[in-house]
């Protein structure tokens, strides 16, 4: 337990021994995990604008005039059943008429005489899937309904808008894996640093009996220290920034950013401990004979 | 208790020391003396396994350096006390601190450190100092501060390496008496230096080592 204890204070009190090479440290970790989670808090808002537009995604079923309305039922709902589909609207003649009517405010009875407008169905597809959305093997299943007369979707603006998104989940993971790379290297950059300064407590505490273990104790102490005060200083940062911006952007553009503030400081904890200890011990070990 | 049997290591750029057989009692206090270059710090090194012979085995109670693991050396070391001519003491701790860091690596508690470091610190005359950083000391109270530091933990043997080497004579002889000291509680003691005219006469053994071989033992 004093060992223990010993090692925990030697770790804190290198902090201050090493003032500058710390502040070097925490400022590195503070940077990246302000980029970081900047990254998060873009993806997070994406999520919700893909959603939303996923959300006008349509495909419009018409079904042939032949069709008795209790067929057209049960083909709509077997339409529930295929992969991709979130939910499906039934549109019948009478239903159609009143759409007629309150988009261009003429009753079609009066205009023809009769109802011509077809049997329908607006067929909705899943809006949260992190994957690209093919909306193609939906549409040919949809065809292939005997009972089906024509298919209308927007197939062009979906692709584009699925490809986008896709490319944009890619830049965004590399930009975060490059990110988490490059803080592990500076880390252990910054870490090898302070240990060129603490070179002779090294060796004198190798000749003294110590094990590697005990040696890179203190420095991993110190690491997540840094990692830690570094995860206080970005999240207070990204909250402030939040919570300033977002008055901003409601006052002009009537959007709020949304964010999961738990979330978000666990994510850059997260992410600060892993490289701190990885950074710290990976340049302690080179030290080691 | 130590022994080194057939030992020799070469560096890559030469030198080191070839064939090197001879043995360390318990209790001893032995002198090992040779020119600058003679391969007396590489004998040094040998015997707290910072080096691993290439030739020969040495050996120091239950451990041998034929495959040893580093941990093992971590704790053979715990047994060995070393005293530097350049003194190795951290200029950021106070002589408590030093004095106290092969302690905590043992994993001594808190009271027994305070304890033993201030029993040390009288023993070596530097009682009311420990508050002092190594800046703050003369040359020969630092070096007195590194044998409070090698004896603190009951080393089985002090292993000094010229360490009247930056000490005027005075202080130099005063040392070699601190050590005597040290070896009559029963820790072994190998100091090597160059200067014979120190050392002669003290009615110990002397190794003498030249152009990494021994000449005298």
């Amino acid at each position: 337990m004093d060992k223990f204890i010993f090692l925990l204070s030697e770790g804190i009190k290198n902090l201050w021994r090493n003032k500058l090479t710390s502040f070097s440290a925490i400022f590195s970790i503070f940077l990246t995990l302000v980029i970081a989670g900047s990254l998060v808090i873009i993806s997070q808002n994406t999520n919700k604008v893909i959603e939303y537009l996923r959300d006008k995604y349509k495909i419009e079923v018409f079904f042939k005039d032949n069709v008795p309305i209790q067929k057209v039922e049960e083909v709509v709902a077997s339409f529930n059943q295929i992969k991709g589909v979130r939910s499906t609207t039934l549109i019948t003649k009478n239903d159609a008429e009143k759409i007629f009517k309150s988009q261009f405010g003429e009753d079609i009875m009066n205009l023809v005489g009769y109802n011509p407008l077809p049997v329908s169905c607006v067929v909705n597809i899943v809006k949260d899937d992190i994957n690209k959305i093919n909306i193609n093997p939906i549409i040919n299943k949809l065809k292939s309904y005997v009972e089906v007369d024509e298919v209308n979707y927007q197939g062009r603006i979906i692709f584009q808008i699925e490809s986008y998104y896709q490319k944009f989940i890619r830049i965004m993971s590399l930009i975060l894996v490059t990110v988490i790379f490059i803080t592990i290297f500076t880390i252990s950059n910054t870490v090898r640093l302070t240990i060129y300064s603490r070179e002779k407590l090294i060796e004198s505490l190798q000749l003294i009996g110590a094990t590697r273990a005990f040696i890179k104790a203190p420095f991993i102490i110190e690491g997540i220290l840094h990692g830690f005060i570094g995860t206080i200083l970005a999240s207070a940062l990204l909250v402030g920034g939040l919570i300033f911006g977002n008055d901003i952007i409601i006052s002009l553009f009537s959007v709020k950013i949304e964010y999961d503030i738990k979330l978000l400081i666990l994510l850059l904890g997260g992410i600060s401990f892993f490289v701190s200890i990885i950074g710290g011990s990976r340049a302690v070990s080179k030290f080691l004979k | 208790m130590i022994h080194l049997n057939n030992v020799s290591y070469t560096y890559e750029k030469g030198g080191g020391v070839s064939n090197i057989n001879m043995s360390i009692d318990d209790d001893e206090y032995a002198f090992l003396i040779g020119p600058t270059g003679s391969g007396k710090t590489t004998l040094l090194r040998l015997i707290y396994m910072d080096l691993l012979p290439q030739v020969g085995n040495v050996v120091i109670d239950e451990y041998d350096s034929t495959n040893i693991k580093q941990k093992r050396i971590a704790l053979l070391r715990r047994k060995v006390g070393m005293i530097f001519q350049d003194y190795h003491l951290l200029d950021d701790r106070n002589l408590f601190n030093n004095i106290a860091l092969p302690l905590h690596v043992i994993g001594y508690d808190k009271e027994e450190i305070v304890d033993l470091v201030a029993e040390a610190l009288e023993e070596v005359g530097l009682d009311g100092k420990e508050d002092h950083f190594p800046n703050e000391l003369s040359g020969g109270e630092q070096q007195r501060a590194c044998v409070a530091r090698a004896m603190i933990k009951g080393p089985d043997i002090i292993l000094a390496d010229e360490p009247t080497g930056n000490l005027d004579p005075v202080t130099s002889f005063e040392l070699i008496k601190l050590l005597e000291e040290v070896n009559k509680e029963g820790t072994a003691i190998l100091m090597a230096s160059h200067n014979y005219n120190l050392i002669k006469g003290r009615g110990h053994r002397i190794i003498e080592i030249q152009d990494g071989t021994v000449r005298r033992s």
